[in-house]
């Protein structure tokens, strides 16, 4: 994965966009391998894949600073990725082994390394907001410019805690991001069914939130948005980043597809795949070429391979 | 120390935790005409913490802050309101320390007054200390006397999981003497006694005291021993099971109704004495299972009377 293996010779490496594409590609080969490692009943947990949505949770991560904390909600393993979080350290917890971190007491997407800015996420939907308001506040309290970030669905916003803690937030003008995956899906309801409108600024903004609308599927204008969401939280004002996105995968392994009906727009979506949209910028800027993106590809899959044998050699 | 009355002894031990733990936080709502205002005066608004009627987001929002190092008490106006933060006490705050492998504390107590005999009514006079019983790592103080409501609560900051502070408003004018040292939660034994062990925690523990001092008067002096729990989970079962094994007979007194709660539990505590060790069955007096009406709810509830009519029964 390194300049010195590709057919062009730029050293991309430091590059953000460079950056955003290779955690994108590992995310998106790592849950392929979670489902196919599972359909091979070489580990048990159940795994919502994030494809079609890896911009957000990288796009965000990627324009953190140390000391800033995520939580990522079920289907945001990118969060995990986009902290710096291994492969290895990952699949430990999958796998139960004496090195897991977490001891693997927590299903494994919500496997959390503290101390690397990656705290437990909640099962009951929302539940998880409030807590990274928490960690807002002790960052304020003690004078940190530091900002948490909490990951969700659209879905969320039925829940009384995203109220409740965005009223309290943006009185207390606490330095936390609130980064909504609007997929427009929950589960298998669309979202006209159970809310007014697609965008969930207008239900986040009265209560005193900076809101920004973003293209979920453009890593860049992630990235960009979640570097002036982090100063303008740190300025003194919580803010709601509204990402706009498509589900590519299931909604989980063990629920398959869970929207009847949705194969055309599932195709017309695939165009606006995040990983391959940036994959084009890439070759278009004469950053790397197609088939320098493939090689990435097939390397990126022996080295999760690796990983995952690794881990299961470790006992 | 000094005597203090319970009400006092849980706000000495609010500003004593404010002033010897830099990192501790309250929130709590209605500061602005509350008797907290010298706290947030004292100590700043970032430390004392006003917020809106959302209780749910406050105990998450002290899960979080304890995930950074902090310390939190979260007020909660009275007790029935747990209900309203369940999800965030039993889902966030108990499970974190386990959740994380022991990586992250939680040392966040909940305070939930009491608030029976004002006429709030059934939804504003339940205890609800039952209903969080079966919750690991979740602790339960129920204070029955003002050194036990110091103690507990300074306890309660050392812990690395959460405990609910069930502070009874109806005792608050009770009066005594504030241990100069933490017992570490350690039941006390508020009255000695050789023929009958009462065992109760808060507003029962009081009855308890009164009942043993009252038969005292009628001349039946050093025969009732009152075991204050203080918290109720993790209970001191040594304590409990140390005063059975002296006196040979045992009456619980639990606040609530008996279904759930420390009385059932105490006298499962109770089957690990020898056979022959207590002269006879344990006896549990509790609430009626019934909601309490507005009008008057002492009828339904453990009374002075009630714990003396169960006790000479059992001394009989």
């Amino acid at each position: 994965m390194t300049s010195s293996s590709s057919a062009v010779n730029l050293d991309r490496t430091n590059s953000i966009e460079w950056q955003l594409y290779t955690k994108m590609l590992t995310t998106r080969v790592f849950e392929e391998a979670l489902l196919r490692w599972e359909h091979e009943g070489k580990h048990s947990a159940q795994t919502f894949p994030s494809k079609g949505q890896e911009a957000v949770s990288i796009g965000t991560c990627l324009a953190l600073e140390k000391g800033d904390d995520v939580i990522p909600s079920f289907r945001t393993r990118g969060a995990m990725i986009g902290m710096g979080i291994s492969i290895e350290e990952q699949i430990r917890e999958f796998l139960h082994t004496p090195l897991a971190a977490g001891d693997s007491r927590d299903a494994p997407h919500h496997a959390s390394w503290p101390e690397r800015g990656v705290m437990p996420g909640s099962t009951m939907i929302g539940g998880h907001i409030a807590m990274a308001a928490g960690i807002a506040l002790a960052n304020q309290c003690d004078r940190k410019l530091n900002v948490s970030v909490a990951f969700f669905g659209d879905g969320t916003l039925g829940s009384g805690d995203l109220h409740e803690t965005m009223h309290i937030a943006g009185n207390w003008n606490l330095p936390l991001i609130l980064v909504c995956e609007n997929n427009g899906w929950e589960m298998s309801t669309p979202w006209p069914k159970v809310r007014k409108q697609r965008s969930l600024i207008p239900y986040a903004a009265p209560f005193g939130l900076a809101t920004r609308q973003v293209d979920g599927n453009d890593s860049l204008d992630v990235y960009h948005s979640a570097r002036w969401a982090r100063a303008t939280a740190i300025g003194g004002q919580p803010v709601f980043l509204d990402c706009l996105t498509f589900r590519l995968g299931l909604y989980s392994s063990h629920f398959g597809e869970v929207r009847p009906g949705i194969e055309k727009e599932l195709a017309e979506a695939e165009k606006r795949d995040p990983l391959k949209r940036l994959g084009d910028w890439l070759i278009g800027a004469g950053l790397t070429t197609g088939a320098d993106l493939e090689r990435l590809q097939r390397d990126e899959n022996q080295r999760v391979e690796a990983a995952f044998n690794a881990v299961r050699g470790e006992g | 120390m000094s005597t203090l009355n319970y009400r006092d002894a849980v706000g000495k031990a609010l500003q004593d935790s404010m002033r010897d733990e830099s990192r501790l936080i309250l929130i709590g709502q209605n500061f602005a005409g509350h008797a907290l205002k010298p706290l947030a005066d004292a100590y700043g608004l970032d430390r004392v913490r006003d917020s809106s009627i959302s209780e749910s987001a406050m105990v998450g929002i002290a899960v979080g802050a304890a995930m950074k190092g902090m310390k939190v008490v979260v007020m909660i106006a009275y007790a029935d309101i747990a209900s309203v933060c369940h999800m965030a006490i039993v889902q966030s705050a108990a499970k974190l320390h386990y959740l994380t492998n022991g990586r992250l504390r939680c040392p966040v107590i909940i305070r939930l007054p009491i608030a029976r005999f004002r006429g709030h009514g059934p939804e504003g006079n339940e205890v609800g200390a039952s209903w969080f019983y079966n919750v690991p790592d979740l602790n339960i103080a129920m204070p029955g006397s003002p050194s036990e409501a110091y103690w507990s609560f300074r306890e309660a900051l050392t812990r690395p999981t959460p405990t609910l502070f069930f502070e009874d408003r109806s005792i608050q004018l009770r009066t005594g003497d504030v241990a100069e040292t933490n017992p570490g939660g350690r039941a006390q034994i508020t009255r000695r006694g050789d023929k009958l062990t009462i065992i109760a925690a808060g507003r029962a523990a009081a009855l308890a005291e009164d009942a043993a001092d009252e038969l005292a008067r009628q001349g039946q002096r050093g025969v009732i021993e009152v075991v204050s729990l203080g918290i109720i989970k993790p209970l001191d079962s040594e304590t409990v099971l140390n005063s059975a094994r002296k006196t040979g007979r045992v009456l619980i007194v639990q606040d609530e109704p008996i279904y759930s709660g420390y009385a059932p539990y105490v006298r499962c505590v109770l089957d690990e004495l020898p056979v022959g060790a207590l002269a006879c069955a344990p006896c549990i007096i509790a609430g009626a299972d019934q909601y309490l009406p507005y009008w008057d709810e002492r009828p339904f509830l453990p009374s002075l009377e009630s714990v003396i009519a169960a006790a000479k029964e059992l001394l009989k």
